[in-house]
């Protein structure tokens, strides 16, 4: 069962969305007001094959308790294959947070397209669930420069 | 829709229709009547306050009425324009009892209750007809218990239901208990091709668009144990549409079920469905059940619409009330009266990429008229901020009347924001988008010299537009602006709780600060464009491409690899359905392609094409050629049997066309080896719909056999026809396929595994195949087989243009589209647009209309002196880089190339004319020397510092 201390833990949650099917997949969870939890904070590009490992893991470093990263269907994608490179590099990322010892619930990849405000809604709540049960991130890096990755 | 709607050229009048047409080709003036909204467009944001106080509870017609809305509305989310409607006939308003809900809502006072209709006249030069289709209800006849059974729908109804923002959420579930069927049918063919309700003719959009239903119905409700699809054809064959059908085909829970129901019956306690079917395969007739059934109604045309229309424009109409094209091969886009074009639906059933192609297509058309009348560009003069300095940021909140400021506390948020680095003035708006804002927002960055500016309001998807061309009027760089979505984003989706949504709102704004100061001005590149094009291939396609360009005054030159035009068309005898003679279509074709004063070049071949979008240099066998635009009409081959069917080893065994030739010489005899033949059977899907040789459908090729079918039953040959799915899809074919049945052609059907199989060796003898409804295998007496061939990629061709043009080939081996439905004639290479076979097997109709398509595509781009880049693309610092190649292999544009930046020394460049700014590559850039403009890792860093750190360097 949950403690108390669990309870009020507010965790802080960044959300990379692509422009063109996560992002407007957000948007119409709005216009459908379908409510989901605010502890999450939205970085908007292009496509989601601009987000690269490195900022997931300074994403980590600075203190974020979870990262999403969502971007087309495939075969949706704006830009045809960005989202299949994002899963390459998704799939990089998943080994070097396990090098770095980060709990799997903390991170996920995910497809939203620009008409599934129920999945966005959806998706949203449970991961912040996720990361509630999970508990606060023991990888922030003490000071504000993140610091170089372990020698392996 | 969007596009449309924000176009500068484009009005857009809703709630309209056209009441007169008069004047004459280039010289039309139409009368336009406007039934009032009741809401002022101007003034409308959107917001939707007067919905919600709106007492009145309708039903939906955009949910099929499964769903309700109020009598002042949206009709759906994405409209346009974003204004709402005022429905007089449900508003409880009249003049005895004032509701005035709405009205007392709107802080904007845009709702008008004396509005009034409006008619005005304007000049046009040609109009097009894009009414598209209105859609059988099976109510009319009560077929299977529609409108009687809760349970059985149509398909519209259905998609409603698997509607993310429908009426149930995206849940499947029954209209009679609320409850996830276990099993749907759908039932195809409802109102199509049949004789006595609906139309005789094939809807062409139902097949898939049940197997799409089916797919989705288990991703909406993995409770659903079985979906079963009763069919009488499968006609997927659109490009990649068989591989979709075998995808369905192959999840163990979709049943495809050949032949109608002939009823469906009801439990009345459980409201469960019975439909009485028949086992294909013994004859018996059975029952199945299903909790729901959906029926896939056809499209039928609104003739009370359409034939008052029709009569109005002076344009005919067909005998189902659909308009009528002036010829139906090469001029299926015209409509019977000069200067007024067709396209989709207006015309007859189309699905969605060939809708698409052809309203391009009707474009091009219409403007042969316009040509004289473009619209020169506006010449501004704009003093440019200076934005050197340090960063001065306003940041201007949004209330949306209560949307936002009935969650968020938006005073306390102008507050917090003060107290950012950066941030000189802060001020907050009932509406940021109205234009006293807009207004207010210019002024104030004069006067506190502002050079970055942020809105806090709704989503940038639709508003970031208004406001950047708000800041660009004043000088202000674009790009300096930043949004921040407060309300779709935030008091929408965490109503009820106002306390974390506010920290989520501050958190937001500082994240923009942040970025705010490190934006840097961009300018959009402008690019020359050559106001001339090169069409590849001479066939009828690449004719048609070129003689449309050129009509509108654009230099064309059609390159043709053999000495003679005309293609594929020069060896046909007649077209379907008119049976007219192939020679005067070509002669036509090419008088039309002489006199718009396209240049001809035959015996020529491109060797290498240089440059970019508006600034091509195709090199061919016959010198060097400037273009702006290229269009690739290249077609295709057609499929080689030998090997198959003893074609080759047996005499008597042709492909369709080696009969078509024989067929173009009227007073012979068909004969093989002297003896005349008697029989005569045609075996279809020989190189179609196989995976090991082509994939998909070919289109052209059941229609084509019906054809030659019925001119051997004309010169008293027996044909017996070896199918496995009839697809006579196209415009009058289904009639034509009736019309060969009851001139006595047998049709029989064969499986995928069990071809049939010719008897004879010298010459053919007979024909033998498993025929099911006998239920075993059944000998012919056949003299001729015909292979009805299917069309297949010029393997070499398409490899070296391939690689010249760097327009990629999908998993068919055809040239890819940039998008099946938004860009069906254009490629993922800017400036270079696909036509006719070579981008898909089609018929003739369906490539001369794509290839207006992509001559109306063609001349949007070439019509404007320049075309303006936008400026967020990539860019490499060369000393970072260290030649890996790794932007070049994943770009799919081949925007990166590698330039040498000193002796020996090379790096990657990205071309920014292919650039399309995803920034993909920066992101997997290894030394992290590609950076993504407007999207840079400072910037982002930056965002991820302000939320997580809660630092504001």
């Amino acid at each position: 069962m949950a403690t108390e201390t669990k309870a009020e833990f507010k965790p802080k949650i960044l959300v990379f969305a692509c422009n063109w099917c996560s992002y407007a997949g957000a948007d119409n969870a709005g216009v459908n007001r379908m409510q989901y939890p605010p502890d999450i904070r939205v970085i908007r590009t292009m496509c989601s094959g601009r987000v690269s490992p490195g900022h997931v893991i300074d994403a980590f470093r600075m203190g974020a308790d979870g990262v999403l990263w969502s971007g087309c269907h495939f075969g949706d994608c704006h830009y045809i294959f960005g989202n299949y490179e994002a899963e390459k590099n998704y799939k990089k990322l998943e080994q070097m947070l396990k090098l770095m010892g980060v709990d799997h619930r903390r991170f996920r990849l995910e497809w939203v397209s620009a008409a599934e405000g129920n999945k966005w809604a959806a998706l949203i709540k449970e991961f912040v669930e996720d990361i509630k049960a999970a508990g606060p991130s023991p990888h922030k890096q003490n000071g504000t420069k993140p610091v170089e990755l372990p020698v392996i | 829709m969007m596009d449309a709607g924000r176009h500068p050229l484009i009005d857009v009048f809703t709630l309209s229709e056209v009441v007169g047409l008069a004047g004459r080709p280039g010289n039309y003036r139409a009368t336009i009547r406007t039934a009032p909204r009741y809401v002022d467009i101007d003034l409308c944001t959107g917001c939707g306050q007067c919905s919600e106080v709106c007492p009145v509870a309708v039903p939906n017609e955009f949910d099929m009425g499964l769903g309700t809305r109020k009598a002042i509305y949206s009709p759906f989310p994405q409209a346009v324009p974003n204004a709402y409607t005022l429905d007089f006939e449900s508003c409880l308003n009249d003049v005895i009892l004032a509701c005035e809900r709405c009205r007392q809502a709107c802080d904007i006072h845009a709702i008008k209750y004396d509005d009034a209709p409006k008619e005005v006249t304007v000049p046009v030069g040609s109009v097009i007809v894009a009414t598209g289709t209105g859609v059988y209800t099976p109510y009319l006849k009560g077929d299977y218990g529609y409108g009687i059974y809760p349970n059985v729908m149509t398909g519209l109804e259905y998609e409603r239901l698997l509607n993310a923002s429908g009426p149930t959420n995206g849940r499947v579930i029954r209209p009679s208990d609320g409850k996830v069927p276990e099993k749907v049918a759908f039932i195809q063919c409802v109102g199509a091709r049949c004789t006595l309700a609906g139309g005789e003719y094939c809807s062409r959009f139902c097949c898939l668009n049940s197997a799409k239903c089916a797919l989705l119905t288990k991703d909406h409700e993995p409770d659903v144990e079985e979906v079963s699809i009763h069919y009488i054809d499968m006609r997927a064959f659109g490009k990649g549409y068989d591989e979709f059908y075998r995808r369905t085909q192959g999840e163990d829970w979709i049943h495809y079920v050949r032949g109608k129901p002939s009823k469906i019956l009801e439990d009345p306690k459980t409201h469960d469905l019975m439909l009485y079917t028949e086992d294909q395969k013994t004859g018996k007739p059975g029952i199945h059940k299903a909790g729901m059934v959906v029926l896939a109604s056809a499209g039928l045309p609104n003739r009370q619409m359409t034939e008052p229309l029709g009569k109005l424009l002076g344009i005919e109409t067909d005998e189902y009330g659909f308009f009528e094209a002036r010829q139906s091969n090469t001029q299926a886009l015209e409509a019977t009266r000069d200067g007024i074009y067709l396209c989709g639906c207006s015309r007859g059933p189309e699905d969605i990429p060939d809708s698409v192609a052809q309203a391009s297509g009707a474009a091009a058309l219409a403007a042969k008229y316009l040509a004289d009348d473009r619209i020169p560009p506006v010449v501004e003069d704009i003093p440019q901020v200076d934005t050197s300095g340090e960063p001065r940021i306003g940041v201007f909140l949004c209330h949306c009347g209560i949307n936002i400021a009935h969650v968020l506390d938006v005073d306390k948020l102008g507050e917090a924001a003060k107290g950012l680095p950066h941030v000189v003035h802060v001020q907050s708006d009932l509406f940021a988008c109205s234009d006293q804002a807009q207004r207010v927002i210019q002024e104030k960055v004069a006067e506190h010299k502002l050079n970055r500016v942020i809105a806090a309001a709704c989503t940038p998807r639709t508003h970031e537009p208004i406001f950047r061309e708000t800041l660009r009027l004043i000088g202000l760089n674009p790009y300096l602006f930043e949004m921040v979505n407060i309300r779709d984003q935030c008091s929408w989706v965490h109503t009820n709780e106002p306390i974390e949504a506010q920290k989520r709102a501050n958190d937001q704004i500082r994240m923009a600060v942040a970025r705010a100061a490190r934006l840097e001005p961009l300018e959009k590149k402008e690019l020359k464009v050559n106001p001339s094009a090169v069409v590849i291939g001479g066939g009828l396609a690449g004719m048609r491409a070129a003689t449309d360009l050129a009509v509108q005054g654009f230099p064309v030159t059609l390159l043709e690899k053999s000495d003679k035009l005309g293609g594929r068309a020069r060896e046909l005898n007649v077209t379907f359905p008119e049976e007219y003679d192939a020679e005067t279509l070509f002669n036509e074709a090419y008088d039309r392609l002489q006199n718009s004063g396209a240049i001809i070049k035959t015996e020529t071949e491109i060797e290498k094409v240089d440059g970019f979008v508006g600034d091509f240099t195709v090199h061919t066998t016959n010198g060097p050629i400037k273009a702006g635009a290229i269009i690739l009409a290249v077609g295709s081959d057609i499929y080689n049997p030998v090997g198959e069917y003893k074609y080759g080893l047996t005499a008597g065994v042709i492909t369709n066309m080696e009969l078509e030739s024989l067929l173009a010489k009227k007073d012979d005899e068909i004969e093989v080896n002297g003896n005349p033949v008697k029989t005569a059977a045609f075996i279809q899907c020989v190189g179609s719909r196989d995976v090991k040789t082509n994939p998909g459908c070919s289109r052209y090729c059941c229609i084509t056999t019906i054809k030659q079918a019925l001119a051997m039953r004309k010169r008293g040959i027996n044909v017996i026809v070896y199918y496995r799915d009839m697809r006579t899809f196209s415009h009058h074919a289904e009639q034509a396929y009736r019309e060969a049945r009851e001139a006595g052609v047998m049709f029989v059907r064969y499986n995928d595994d069990d071809k049939p199989e010719i008897l004879g060796d010298k010459t053919v003898t007979g024909i033998k195949a498993y025929t099911e409804s006998i239920g075993e295998e059944v000998e012919c007496d056949a003299e001729m087989v015909v292979l009805a061939v299917g069309l297949s990629p010029y393997k070499e061709t398409y490899a070296k243009l391939k690689e010249i043009l760097k327009v990629p080939t999908g998993p068919d081996g055809f040239f890819m589209e940039r998008h099946p439905k938004l860009g069906p004639v254009e490629t993922n290479t800017e400036g270079i647009f696909v036509c006719g076979c070579a981008q898909g097997p089609k018929d003739l109709t369906d490539s001369v209309s794509q290839a207006s398509g992509a001559a109306g595509k063609a001349a949007t781009l070439l019509a404007h002196e320049t075309v303006l880049l936008d400026p967020t693309t990539c860019e490499v610092d060369s000393y970072l880089c260290r030649d890996c190649g790794t932007c070049i292999e994943i770009c799919e544009f081949h925007a990166p190339g590698r330039t040498e930046v000193a002796p020996g020394i090379f790096a990657a460049a990205i071309n920014e004319a292919l650039c399309k700014g995803c920034g993909t590559c920066a992101a997997m850039c290894p030394t992290g020397a590609i950076k993504a403009r407007h999207f840079t890792d400072d910037q982002i860093d930056s965002m991820m510092k302000a939320f997580l750190l809660g630092t504001n360097a």
